[in-house]
Parts: structure tokens; C-alpha cells; sequence
């Protein structure tokens, strides 16, 4: 498209990022619960697979559902266990700066949320049932704006609640009056 | 703090018992009864005809009554020094206590059977900024127009100012910032909500045509209705039914439109019928939005917004100008947040990935289409997918010359969208986040997507497609200095 220029090839690997990462990653424990939770979602769709492949008559014109739709099971079993949990690790990140919330998540789709202390109205700390099997935690962080929430999955339970009494108690000193 | 003795100890007040006649007649309360009705009815038939059609006339107006008289006589309500306290509720009862801080709004209105009876109708709004619901909101029905007045002023000026008396506060200098210039409602045609309104009426009316009884239907001769004279007459009918309709429309919402500055609020009254008073806090505007639907570019018309935090029913309320000429909105915007200078449009990669966006859609049906020709024959489909290719092209240009950003001293502004176009300019302080994306495809054009999280409005306005290298100057710029986060090296 950009005519004979050649791009360096650091920009068509690693295309630069548009803000920095954040500091720290998340506990290794978050691995085996996001593989955990890929084989939870296989099974379920493993299920409603077997049940296309079985109740498909072989004579309809749709007969190529029959091994069409368990490829695709199995394709996406093979992501969501072997591929995803390792890629998101390796994109996700955390970082509590002096004065905001920094995270980093996703893995095709990235996103990069900060908020600043000084605008934090809630500051959650959840545990969900597979969490717990693996002793890991969510904090949320809630402002004014329905959009301006951001959670930091996975961290080692008692990190989580650290950091959210930290949070919650700057956030109380620096509190804005402007929401 | 205190006041005289009568401040210390709100007043428990009633509502006037002309309410009572209003409720009746418009099956306020009564309403609730329609769900365990209608079973009854269809059980027992309307085989009766005329006599049936009476008696459950009379039978609904007095429950009605007597539901509207027993609500009256249970409600009262008490504006005190620091919380204003409705007490309701026929057999339990419920005290709902709202703190005066937490006030964000009073609403006056005055629909046209309150009007015929001198009456008003208060909306007490204390929204929580994260969690929206109607729960939030404090109505108090029926009072006379005096006495709405004074509870506004009363509950407003308590927040302000503790110590004075009601009535007593003088009245500050008025502002005009916008009248409604009525040759405005020509606009009305373009604009897809104001199109809306009598389609919706005129739904309702075809319902109501299927539930009333055999009888008192009008008569069609089906024969007359297929031939095509009849044919031109509906359609050409029902066209300008929708323009006179839609002009009919916004005047009714917006007759008399007025935008005045009172003091530190912003208030803004409207409507033909049902007059209402809306009482915005000026201190709590963060950002305008500026919206052009495709229809009203072609006669540069627009219509502002004011963003408002905690303010619940914001679409409706927020309206500063809810139809006039682009130079008129951006008068008004420009009064309320300074305006950042001229956008800063996004690069051709954004202009290729809204081009490629808008046509996947097309490619997929010309794709789908080619199979279908070559296995079945199915051509048309085949042409259905190319039309929609060509259309694609135009409108992914026309998404890309919407999207823009701006930076200025104390404010930036955002702008995307085809269909309505909302150009949003907000005050530095407003965001409390930034959400930053970047898809992958975005990663290998060198574009982000970066939403200003704000507490009023939609809850974010997005920059989309800006260069991946702009965002880290621009989040700083547009926002305070804790956003130099994402370009401060990491410890």
C-alpha cells in the first residue's frame, strides 16, 4: 500500500504500542484457572457438538455439519486451552502508580485502562468460585463513569486485598470534588 | 445553622385533592389493575356489545377513584432543612428520606389535565453518578403551581445556602441563552426521533382499531383498497402524514423552548401540552455534545446536549437545544466549555480500516452470492452483495471525515459517527479514565482507539483510529497530569 518504502522490521513484528505497559504481571496461578475455565467452555460446547454431529440426518444438504461443526469444537478447545492462557499471560499486566490504576488486558484486542486515584469512588475485591480454587482475587476499581471501571484479574488473594485497602485509603486523602 | 422554629420541624404536607380528579381520570393508580382485568374480560367476552363497553367504563372509573382518592390521602411529603421526606404507600407504608446534598435536579412540569386544574407536577432528581435507575427519582403529583415553586426554590437554595428562609432568597438576574425560533420545527422532517413519534401514533392507533369490539370498527371494502389510485392515496397520505406529523410533534415537545441562566443553574423550559421546567446545575456541566443526524447536515441543523454528572434521564433533560441552525449550537456550546480549535483528523489508515469496515458486510453477501449463482442460480443475491459493496465505499468515507480530535487550554473534543454525527466537547477535568484499544488489526495500522471515560452522558467519549503514537500526547493533553502514566517510563 505504502508504495516501495519498506517497513523496518521491528514495526511488522512488534508494532509499537501506543502508551507503555504497565509494570508488573500477574500471579502464574491465573494460567491454570483461564485453562480451567477453557475446559469448562470445551466441555459445554463438546456437548452441543456431539448433539449437531448425531441429530444432523446424513441426507440433508447441511450434512456437511456433521464433521464441520466438531472441527470447529475442536479447534476452539485447542485455543482456549493450549494457546490463549499462555498469550494472555504474556499480554497482561498491572502497575498502582503514585497517583492511578494502570492495567493492561486482553490478547488480539488489547486494552489499557488508567484511572486516576484521585477519582476513585469504590474500590471492590471479588472471588469467584474457580478463584478460589486457585486462591486468586479481582479488584475493581469503580468511578462516576459507567465506562471508567477497571478490574485487576487474577492477583494472589492476599495481594488483593492489600492493594485495595491502599486504594481505598488514598483514595479517601486525594479525593476530588470534581466526579 | 437553624432557622426560625418552624424550620427545625419540616411541615408533613398533602398534595391538593384536585389531584384526586386527574388520577381518576387519566387511571393513574388504576392502572396497575389493567394486567388482572384484561383475563377477566376476554374470560366473560365483550359478547354483551354496547351495555358490556358501559358498564366496564363505569366500573374502571370508580376503582379508579377510589384508588386515586386513597393514594392521595396516604401521601405526604416534607421539605426540611437538610432532606426532603415522602411518606406513601396504602397498606405499607414507605418513608423515603433524600438527602438535600445529594440533589441534583428539580423538575417542574405541567401536563395539560394538571394545567386545566391549576396543578404542577415536582421531579426530584438524586441519581447516583454508577448505578443508573428510576428508583433515584422523587415525584410529588398535584400541588398548585405556587407551591411547586417554592418547594423547588426551597430544596435548591437549602443546598446552597443553609441558613436562609424560604421565599425570602431574592431572585438573581436572568440570563437568556436560547429562545426557539419556531420556524426551527421545519427541521423536524429530517430528523429520525421526530419521524418516529407519529409512526409510533399511528401503531397505536391501528392496536386500537384490533381491540375494539366488531361493531364500532369502520368498515373497509376490500376491493377499493387494492386498486392503485387507492394505493398512490395511502402512500402519498401516509408521506405527508409523517412530515405534517413529525413538525406537529416537535412542536408539542418543544413549543415556547427557552433557555435561561438563573444564578449558578441553567433551566430550561419547554413544551406546548405538557410545559416542563428543568433545573440544571451549571457547576455540574462537564462537556456539550453537538449532534447532526445525515438528515439535518443537508440543512445544517443540530441539536446540543449538556453533559451533567449524576443527572438521571440525561438525554432528556441534559437538551439545551433540542432542534436549530449548526450556528446556533455552537453559539451555545461555545458559552458553556471553550471551544479547542479545529479537529485534528486521523490518518489514512483510519480512512482504510472505516473503507474495509464498511464493506466486509458487502464482500461476504458478494461472496455468498457468487456460490449461490454458480450452485443455484440465485443471481439476485449475487446483486444484492454488489449494491451493498458500492454503498459500502461512500459510507466508510463518510465515517472517516466524522472522526476528528482537538486539544485546547481547558477542554478537548471528540468526534465520530455517520448516521448521527456527535461531536463532544468536555472540560480536562471531566475524565476520570482512559481506556485505551487497540484491536489487532489496529496494531498492524498503527491506530488506537482512546475512550475519555467521564462521569455524565454516555459514560465515555471515544477518539477512534487516532495514530497509536498521537494517544500518549493526547490523553495528557485532554486530560490532568496523572494521565503522563502511560508515557512516564516504568520504575
Amino acid at each position: 500500500m505504502g508504495g516501495n518504502v519498506r517497513h523496518p522490521p521491528r514495526q511488522m513484528t512488534t508494532a509499537p504500542s501506543p502508551v507503555r505497559e504497565p509494570a508488573w504481571s500477574l500471579s502464574r496461578s491465573a494460567i491454570g484457572l483461564w485453562v480451567t475455565e477453557g475446559a469448562i467452555a470445551s466441555v459445554f460446547l463438546g456437548i452441543g457438538a456431539a448433539a449437531v454431529a448425531l441429530f444432523v440426518p446424513s441426507s440433508a444438504s447441511v450434512a456437511f455439519l456433521r464433521w464441520a461443526v466438531p472441527a470447529a469444537a475442536v479447534l476452539y478447545a485447542v485455543v482456549t486451552i493450549g494457546v490463549r492462557p499462555w498469550f494472555r499471560f504474556r499480554v497482561h499486566r498491572w502497575e498502582i502508580t503514585a497517583d492511578a490504576v494502570y492495567t493492561l488486558t486482553g490478547w488480539l484486542t488489547r486494552t489499557w485502562t488508567l484511572v486516576p486515584i484521585s477519582r476513585i469512588q469504590t474500590v471492590d475485591v471479588t472471588r469467584g468460585v474457580l478463584q478460589q480454587l486457585f486462591g486468586l482475587s479481582t479488584v475493581a476499581v469503580l468511578t462516576a463513569s459507567s465506562q471508567g471501571t477497571v478490574r485487576v484479574w487474577h492477583l494472589e488473594a492476599d495481594v488483593a486485598q492489600r492493594v485495595a485497602d491502599d486504594l481505598a485509603h488514598r483514595a479517601e486523602q486525594v479525593r476530588d470534588i470534581a466526579t | 445553622m437553624n432557622g426560625p422554629i418552624e424550620q427545625n420541624e419540616p411541615i408533613a404536607r398533602r398534595t391538593s385533592p384536585r389531584i384526586v380528579l386527574v388520577h381518576t381520570v387519566t387511571f393513574r393508580q388504576a392502572r396497575q389493575f389493567v394486567p388482572a382485568v384484561i383475563p377477566i374480560v376476554a374470560a366473560t367476552g365483550l359478547g354483551g356489545g354496547m351495555t358490556t363497553v358501559v358498564a366496564l367504563v363505569v366500573g374502571v372509573t370508580l376503582l379508579s377513584l377510589l384508588t386515586a382518592g386513597l393514594s392521595w390521602w396516604r401521601f405526604t411529603y416534607a421539605d426540611g432543612p437538610n432532606s426532603v421526606v415522602v411518606t406513601r404507600g396504602l397498606l405499607s407504608r414507605s418513608v423515603r428520606t433524600v438527602p438535600n446534598d445529594r440533589i441534583r435536579g428539580v423538575e417542574v412540569e405541567t401536563p395539560v389535565l394538571h394545567r386545566v386544574f391549576g396543578l404542577v407536577r415536582v421531579r426530584i432528581d438524586a441519581a447516583t453518578g454508577a448505578v443508573p435507575g428510576k428508583d433515584e427519582e422523587v415525584v410529588v403529583d398535584g400541588m398548585s403551581a405556587a407551591e411547586g415553586d417554592r418547594l423547588r426554590t426551597a430544596v435548591l437554595t437549602h443546598r446552597h445556602v443553609p441558613a436562609p428562609d424560604d421565599g425570602a432568597a431574592p431572585v438573581p438576574a436572568e440570563e437568556e441563552f436560547g429562545r426557539f425560533d419556531n420556524r426551527w420545527l421545519l427541521y423536524a422532517p429530517l430528523v429520525g426521533s421526530y419521524l418516529a413519534l407519529p409512526a409510533a401514533a399511528v401503531g397505536a392507533l391501528f392496536r386500537l382499531a384490533q381491540e375494539l369490539p366488531e361493531n364500532l370498527r369502520p368498515d373497509f371494502d376490500e376491493a377499493a383498497l387494492a386498486s392503485v389510485s387507492a394505493l398512490v392515496i395511502v402512500v402519498g397520505g401516509t408521506l405527508a402524514l409523517l412530515l405534517v406529523g413529525s413538525v406537529v410533534g416537535a412542536a408539542i415537545v418543544n413549543w415556547g423552548f427557552r433557555l435561561v441562566r438563573r444564578g449558578g443553574s441553567l433551566i430550561a423550559v419547554r413544551g406546548l401540552l405538557t410545559r416542563r421546567h428543568t433545573e440544571l446545575e451549571i457547576d455540574r456541566i462537564r462537556g456539550t455534545t453537538i449532534a447532526e443526524g445525515a438528515g439535518m447536515r443537508l440543512v445544517r441543523a443540530a441539536r446540543v446536549n449538556a453533559l451533567v454528572t449524576g443527572l438521571g434521564d440525561a438525554t432528556r433533560r441534559g437538551q439545551l437545544l433540542p432542534l436549530g441552525p449548526r450556528q446556533e449550537a455552537w453559539t451555545l456550546a461555545r458559552r458553556l466549555v471553550d471551544d479547542p480549535g479545529p479537529l485534528v483528523s486521523h490518518p489514512p489508515a483510519a480512512r482504510r480500516r472505516r473503507i474495509v469496515r464498511a464493506t466486509v458486510g458487502g464482500l461476504v453477501v458478494t461472496a455468498a452470492g457468487l456460490v449461490a449463482t454458480a450452485a443455484a442460480g440465485w443471481w439476485w443475491l449475487l446483486v444484492v452483495g454488489l449494491v451493498l459493496l458500492a454503498l459500502g465505499v461512500p459510507l466508510g468515507l463518510g465515517r472517516y471525515a466524522a472522526l476528528g480530535h482537538a486539544t485546547g487550554p481547558g477542554s478537548f473534543s471528540v468526534r465520530s459517527g455517520w448516521l448521527v454525527r456527535e461531536q463532544a466537547l468536555l472540560q480536562r477535568r471531566a475524565v476520570v479514565g482512559w481506556q485505551v484499544r487497540q484491536s489487532f488489526f489496529q496494531r498492524r495500522n498503527g491506530l488506537a482507539t482512546a475512550l475519555a471515560c467521564v462521569g455524565a452522558g454516555r459514560g465515555g467519549y471515544a477518539a477512534i483510529d487516532m495514530a497509536a503514537a498521537d494517544v500518549a500526547d493526547f490523553t495528557v493533553a485532554a486530560s490532568e497530569l496523572w494521565a503522563s502514566t502511560f508515557s512516564r517510563p516504568a520504575p
